[in-house]
């Protein structure tokens, strides 16, 4: 009889085919998928410098070049049409070039991330994974390198902690509050090396979508990657994602599995929250920094941009305009969510009320555009507020959900959307 | 032969939390050469400070250090830097593979960090898993052999390719 | 007196102007992008540090970003919005469109007007019938910023008629590019070009934009297309009511006349390394290209999305093209948005970019590798423009560029039946 294993267990146990794993063991791991991004050119160099040239299962390798796109640059264009030249001469078929959009995002709407499944990626934010009840973690794109000949990399496997977080959230706060508000109790290295598995009413009748936010700021809190139980929402989403559903392995948690810790959260009085400059574990509820001057706002990232980010943004913004002296940039995760944003009119509401949309990718929050001068400051709705990411050292950057960030576009300062969201209503 | 295994020398102290955006900001990832990013390497921080760091063989921090994004270069910049090891009261996930990876000694030893002082001395003997400041010597949990073995080849693409030339992997 | 000398003639209080005169005229508006503005007013704080007395001449609009890359790019914009709001300047911030395009839909350009830019496209103006011309920045903070005054050489003018029909297929911006290749480039330099015939006549005013427009690649000082009720009701609807300043010449002026029949014209394509290097676009079909762009002093208007939507809806772009879709402004991308040419092109493969300049000079985006082709509506293909010098631009119309990027290779569009 084995006994009680947590997902992060199970997880390793089925990646590297050995039983009986406990926290701490460290062991070889076979990822089912590799993904890297703009860093891809790195890990091709690598290869080359190795001088090898046949890869242990290239329908396991994934490149999306989302970091800078397009290039702007002469060398990132030859990097680019390495990448390029490298998918077709190797035949990586889940090639996805510059007008993809978010790799993370990427991937799981075409299907390509699957409960239960190892993945790897040249991207901290790799924990997003688990929005799908995938164990996804973050690399270097020496590992990734070494995973394309080899098949493999060493993990070691980690404890395990459970969330559970219940109650209803009040109207104008959502998932990106409760993570917030979460990385803030817990602080930056509060799950380090740590499994994250979410739970409780509240994270069970999240869409997938809100999800993917709660696993990708879990990265925040240090956590080696994130996880929800795969339920019905799971499943429909992989179905409208043309999900191959042939040989799902759906990994749930035994019940009296043994975790390092458990920790509870009550959202149901919870005001909206926002991260302050310039870790992301420095956070406070909105009404301490309202009125905070602000010259950009940001909509984007792969923890705020998916669709249902851009209809809430859209519902905050629509018959405003964006204050005078306050550049609103938009940044839709995806081609699929621009897609959906531009036929839903959603765009149209974005663009009346002086939001500037610029095309799908990692855009302002990996350095790609919306850089500040010395003084700026941005309200994000990204994951990272860290000095000098955008731009400056001398500049600020706060971040919050994409209702706080729209109304507080409309008023050039720091502003609880619920003022709005009333006057609207 | 233990000398092999033993490196260090002035150190350099952080605070807790350090991030990869501060030991090297984003716009500097084009590069992936290690004497190009260490001009770089805690640039938010101030000249002084890169000054220092470059003087000084062993980045000491508080808990959490490298916290933030998966670069690699957050490890490079050091080497280049001239940085022989880094010493935290604990290490962001990434920074510690990344670190391992590209052939930095990474150890967490909280007693150690505490032990010592900014400009101090400081040696690390990651076979016998100890760190020796004056005359004290800390602990910790030497590597496990595989990890060992990636770090004498230099890292981790050295290492395969080492096991490439001697006829396939383990 | 024809348009040229009439404008001049007023600016400068004389009862006539002769061509080779030189004169010193009042300028009614300088238009400048976040480039040239932050050259300019570099200069001006350095060197000259006067007040500017009518600073609602001066118009400065954010195009070559929309987005900053870079701390550094990301001061010398906030250092010019600072500039220009310690003067009073009129600023369009990134996203609101191309320079030319935004002047334009804003009202700052009138005909009769002297307009001023740093950009050689500033000719383009000549559209509206204005007397638009190029000028360094240090005579815009020396001078026209200061004293609101520049001296201008009177110019001799040549009228290039156009005549006939065009085939099948051929737009206006196919003969705009052939004219420079059959004239040649730099062959009417420092002359002014009176853009007329019944062809001209016949186009609406966003088709007419295109030749005064490459007045730049004739060498020319400055083109213009004399106002007409074309010109008249398109400047009425602009915002600041109608005009008042419509000067028209007095009669067949032109120092020298150049005839052409567009009947002649097939779809054209500039090769590099010049705009002047025209050929027919069936010599140089079958040349991969990788990337497509609409956008540009000359691209990214309505007409050109609508052209595109036209190849491309319920089809999908090659590949192993990306095709980026600039608008010239945020009035056409609403416009766009609203109309489903935004979900028909996205639907298609493109990719839509913030209104601005776009690929222009790679500043914000548009970088090629060495071995990469584009083919776009932009208005200049030299080497080493974009990224690699090695790289290869080719300009054409939208729907030749729309056509190749469907097809991964240059291609003509094929003509509707």
């Amino acid at each position: 009889m084995t006994a009680p294993r947590t997902f992060a267990q199970k997880a390793i146990e089925r990646a590297s085919g050995e039983t009986g794993l406990e926290p701490g063991r460290i062991v070889d791991a076979y990822p089912d998928l590799y993904m890297s991004h703009t860093a891809s050119w790195r890990c091709i160099r690598t290869l080359e410098k190795m001088g090898v040239d046949t890869l242990y299962d290239v329908d396991r390798v994934a490149m999306v070049m989302d970091h800078i796109s397009p290039a702007m640059s002469t060398k990132t264009a030859a990097d680019h049409a390495l990448c390029r030249d490298f998918a077709r001469r190797m035949g990586v078929s889940k090639f996805f070039d510059v007008n993809a959009g978010i790799a993370h995002i990427v991937l799981m709407e075409n299907g390509l991330v699957r409960p239960g499944e190892f993945i790897i990626g040249t991207d901290s934010h790799s924990t997003i994974y688990g929005a799908l009840g995938a164990f996804g973690t973050g690399v270097g794109f020496s590992e990734i390198t070494a995973a394309w000949v080899t098949g493999k990399l060493w993990v070691k496997v980690p404890e395990s902690v459970r969330i559970a977080i219940d109650g209803d959230l009040s109207p104008g706060t959502y998932a990106k509050d409760v993570m917030l508000k979460l990385i803030g109790d817990l602080g930056a290295d509060g799950l380090t090396y740590c499994s994250a598995e979410f739970g409780g009413a509240y994270t069970e009748a999240l869409s997938v979508s809100e999800r993917m936010t709660f696993c990708n700021l879990a990265m925040e809190m240090g956590a080696k990657n994130a996880f929800v139980a795969p339920d019905e929402t799971t499943l429909r989403y992989l179905d409208e994602a043309g999900a191959d559903r042939g040989d799902l392995t759906v990994l749930l948690p035994d019940e009296d599995a043994a975790y390092a810790r458990s920790v509870r959260m009550d959202g149901s009085s919870l005001a909206p929250q926002i991260a302050v400059p310039h870790t992301v574990d420095n956070v406070l509820p909105v009404d301490e920094v309202a009125g905070t001057h602000l010259d950009q706002v940001f909509i984007g990232s792969c923890a705020n941009a998916k669709y249902d980010d851009l209809v809430i943004a859209a519902e905050v913004l629509a018959g405003h305009r964006v204050a005078d002296g306050v550049r609103l940039i938009v940044t839709p995760a995806s081609a699929q969510i621009m897609a959906r944003a531009s036929s839903a009119g959603v765009l149209t509401t974005l663009i009346d009320a002086g939001a500037m949309i610029t095309n799908p990718g990692c855009g302002a929050c990996a350095g790609n555009g919306g850089a500040m001068a010395d003084g700026e400051a941005t309200l994000s709705t990204a994951n990272r507020n860290f000095q000098g990411r955008m731009g400056s050292y001398e500049s600020s950057i706060y971040l919050s959900s994409p209702a706080t960030a729209a109304a507080s576009a409309i008023r050039g300062v720091i502003t609880d959307p619920r003022e709005l969201l009333e006057a609207a209503r | 032969m233990a000398s092999t295994h033993r490196a260090g020398g002035q150190v350099i102290v952080f605070g807790d939390n350090v991030n990869t955006d501060v030991i090297i900001p984003g716009r500097y990832l084009i590069s992936i050469d290690p004497a190009e990013l260490a001009l770089h390497a805690f640039e938010p921080l101030g000249p002084e400070t890169q000054e220092r760091l470059r003087a000084s063989d062993v980045v000491v921090a508080g808990r959490n250090f490298g916290c933030g994004s998966a670069r690699e270069q957050a490890a490079t910049c050091l080497i280049g830097a001239g940085i022989k090891a880094v010493v935290a009261a604990s290490f962001s996930r990434v920074f510690f593979r990344n670190a391992i990876n590209t052939g930095l000694v990474a150890v967490e030893c909280r007693d150690a960090v505490s032990a010592v002082q900014d400009g101090g001395q400081m040696f690390v003997d990651y076979d016998a898993g100890s760190v020796e400041v004056g005359d004290s010597t800390f602990p910790f949990a030497p590597y496990p052999k595989g990890l060992r073995d990636i770090l004498e080849d230099g890292g981790l693409i050295p290492h395969l390719m080492r096991q490439n030339a001697n006829g396939g992997t383990r | 007196m024809n348009l040229v000398e009439k404008i001049l003639a007023r600016a400068s209080g004389r009862p006539k102007v002769d061509p080779g005169e030189i004169v010193i005229a009042k300028v009614d508006r300088l238009i400048m992008h976040d480039l040239s503005g932050y050259l300019t007013a570099d200069v001006f704080d350095r060197q000259v540090g006067r007040p500017i007395p009518d600073p609602e001449r001066v118009v400065m609009v954010f195009d070559h970003h929309f987005s900053p890359p870079t701390e550094r790019q990301a001061t010398v914009l906030a250092s010019n919005r600072a500039w220009a709001r310690r003067h009073g300047i009129t600023l369009y911030d990134c996203g609101s469109g191309n320079l030319h395009h935004v002047a334009v839909r804003h009202g700052h350009i009138r005909p009769g007007m002297i307009v001023v830019g740093s950009d050689s496209h500033t000719p383009v103006h000549g559209a509206l019938g204005t007397l638009a011309v190029a000028l360094g920045n240090d005579s815009h903070a020396g001078t026209v910023l200061p004293y609101g005054k520049a001296w201008f050489r009177v110019p001799e003018t040549t009228r290039i008629e156009l005549d006939g029909t065009t085939r099948p297929g051929v737009t206006p911006r196919d003969v705009a590019l052939w004219l420079v290749g059959r004239i040649g480039e730099g062959e009417m330099n420092y002359r002014a070009l009176e853009f007329a015939g019944p062809y001209v006549r016949a186009l609406p005013f966003w088709e007419r934009w295109l030749f005064p427009l490459v007045s730049v690649d004739l060498g020319a000082k400055c083109g213009y297309i004399e106002p007409d009720e074309v010109t008249e009701a398109f400047v009425r609807a602009l915002p600041g009511g109608p005009a008042d300043l419509l000067e028209r010449s007095d009669g067949d002026e032109a120092a020298s006349v150049l005839r052409f029949d567009v009947g002649e014209v097939r779809p054209q394509v500039a090769c590099p390394p010049t705009v002047g290097n025209v050929v027919p676009i069936e010599e140089v079909a079958g040349r991969p290209v990788q990337w497509a762009e609409l956008g540009g002093h000359g691209g990214g208007r309505l007409e050109d999305i609508r052209a595109a939507t036209a190849v491309l809806a319920g089809r999908h772009i090659h590949p192993d093209v990306r095709f980026n879709i600039v608008p010239s402004s945020r009035a056409v991308f609403a416009q766009a948005a609203g109309d489903g040419c935004v979900s028909a092109l996205h639907e298609a493969g493109a990719t839509w970019f913030p209104p601005s300049t776009g690929s222009n000079q790679a500043v914000n985006m548009g970088a090629l590798a060495a071995d990469e082709s584009m083919i776009s509506t932009h208005a200049r293909n030299f080497p080493g423009r974009n990224g690699s010098s090695e790289a290869r631009m080719y300009l054409a119309s939208a729907e030749s560029v729309a056509a190749s990027a469907l097809a991964g290779q240059i291609s003509p569009a094929q003509e509707k039946s």
